[in-house]
């Protein structure tokens, strides 16, 4: 197992070593998606303030404090998890050709799709900003605090791809139940429903949903300038577990991977 | 000095019986496709006990039906797959030529494509800006090279990827059946651009069934049979012997 790991770490670091590679991919994937739209990239930002838009007007029933915020700050962080999950799910097997044809590191894909994720969040959060100004949020220290979740959900996510993706390899299915399962995490997730109102079941996701804690360690900083202490212990538990997890899966399936696409 | 050396190589795997859900389609394979050789039950012998000897200024072609173990045994040269046994030993910058189309963004222009190829073979930016009129020039595209690359035909594709992959004069240069692509005057502008590689002392492994090609290129053949060596010597000779009745 120690083999293993350590032939995924060094992997990752080629991959790392790499970032001129990954940097340009990334940036022309977001420009494909786009290149024949007359807004171009601009989309995501629309694209995010309907979809935040949407839930504000609709969920919002006066009795939870700085609302549109909360639903602007947790869907930034939500859309780029789920993104992550659902891209990640498909990544080997729709980068075949790459595999199959040269000697890339496979975190060369893992790291180009994070970029692309950063860079369509990058859109995603001058959306966010443009709600927290128009409903008077200001920026104070507590924000601060709200950097070091956004790192550590930067952290988090190539990890979490990586599983995604060898799972994704192993067993095509999964691409199909996690696309579910993702539609069900926006109401599953506190994203838009806050847990002070939470009852039963929704209750119960609020404490043992993971994902809740990556978005809570952003959110409540902005929502109310504090340090969640719970909060942060369980994302950075939670961040370890993802990564080694990660490791032991890239280092089992990393030479496999090409036989199995 | 360019060397490259096989010893008593073997790839052995297993199909991939991925877990699924769905019913098993009994008309297709449970995996693999590209590679061939012996199978016992879901396990794979692509290649076995494949030894050769390659040094600077050898053109080695490798022949062989379909499923013989061509692209497994150039795969393997290139380190996309690791061996199940025996060793590889490469002295010599090695670049690869088995998908032309691997790599090119159909709606980036073929000068941006240049510096995308040049970054995904771990060149330097600053090289790659340097080659970059060479590659032009070799690839013949003229103002195309501005164009999107979805626009170019199969012979352009081919042209400007053989430019870029030989433009940074790798010493063993793996090619798989591709070189046939392109016009007349262009297969014998690549034919001189290979010459000039091995005269560089590089050294050219180039799988294909066009035996005319290989006769022209090649010192050395390498047929594979089920993915054992039938045949490993000097190419006048196999071309002889397959000639006689």
């Amino acid at each position: 197992m120690i083999n293993a790991i350590s032939g995924a770490v060094a992997d990752i670091r080629k991959g790392l070593g790499m970032s001129g590679v990954w940097v340009a991919l990334a940036h022309e994937d977001v420009g494909d998606a786009h290149r024949r739209t007359l807004l171009g990239p601009a989309w995501l930002l629309i694209n995010y303030l309907l979809f935040a838009g949407t839930f504000v007007v609709i969920f919002d029933d006066g009795r939870t404090p700085g609302f549109p915020a909360y639903v602007a700050v947790g869907l930034l962080v939500w859309l780029f998890i789920s993104d992550g999950v659902s891209q990640g799910i498909v990544l080997f097997q729709r980068e075949q050709s790459f595999i199959q044809g040269t000697v890339l590191p496979l975190s060369i894909y893992i790291l180009r799709m994070t970029m692309q994720l950063v860079i369509r969040a990058g859109y995603a959060l001058a959306g966010c900003a443009m709600i927290l100004l128009f409903f008077h949020v200001m920026p104070s220290v507590g924000w601060l605090w709200s950097i070091l979740g956004v790192m550590i959900v930067l952290v988090m996510m190539p990890g979490l791809m990586i599983i995604c993706a060898v799972a994704g390899t192993v067993f095509p299915d999964l691409q199909f139940i996690v696309g579910n399962l993702i539609r069900l995490g926006v109401f599953l997730t506190p994203v838009f429903w806050v847990p002070a109102t939470a009852v039963g079941l929704h209750k119960i996701f609020y404490h043992w949903n993971p994902f809740t804690y990556f978005l809570e360690v952003v959110r409540i900083p902005i929502m109310y300038g504090i340090f969640p202490e719970r909060a942060f212990v369980i994302a950075i538990a939670a961040t370890a577990v993802t990564w080694l997890t990660a490791l032991m899966l890239l280092g089992i399936y990393r030479k496999k991977i090409v036989f199995l696409l | 000095m360019t060397s490259l050396r096989a010893h008593d190589l073997r790839l052995v795997y297993k199909l991939p019986r991925k877990l699924s859900l769905a019913l098993r389609d009994r008309r297709v394979a449970d995996g693999g496709s590209s590679v061939g050789g012996r199978t016992a039950g879901n396990t794979v012998v692509a290649l076995d006990g494949v030894s050769f000897d390659l040094e600077a200024g050898d053109r080695l072609g490798l022949v062989g039906t379909n499923g013989a173990g061509k692209t497994s045994l150039l795969k393997l040269l290139y380190g996309i797959f690791e061996p199940s046994g025996g060793r590889i030993e490469r002295s010599g910058r090695v670049d690869a030529l088995f998908n032309i189309q691997l790599g090119f963004r159909p709606e980036a222009t073929g000068r941006r494509n240049i510096v995308l190829r040049g970054l995904i073979n771990g060149w330097p930016r600053a090289e790659i800006d340097r080659r970059m009129d060479e590659i032009i020039a070799f690839s013949e595209l003229g103002d195309f090279i501005d164009a999107p690359f979805k626009s170019y035909s199969q012979g352009m594709a081919a042209r400007l990827a053989f430019a870029i992959a030989t433009s940074f004069e790798p010493e063993i240069l793996l090619m798989d059946e591709w070189i046939g692509a392109g016009d007349p005057a262009f297969q014998e502008r690549a034919r001189q651009r290979m010459e000039e590689l091995v005269a560089q002392a590089g050294i050219i492994v180039l799988a294909s069934h066009q035996h005319s090609l290989l006769k022209r290129t090649c010192n050395k053949i390498l047929e594979l049979e089920s993915g054992t060596i039938k045949y490993f010597g000097p190419s006048a000779a196999y071309f002889e012997a397959q000639s006689k009745p």
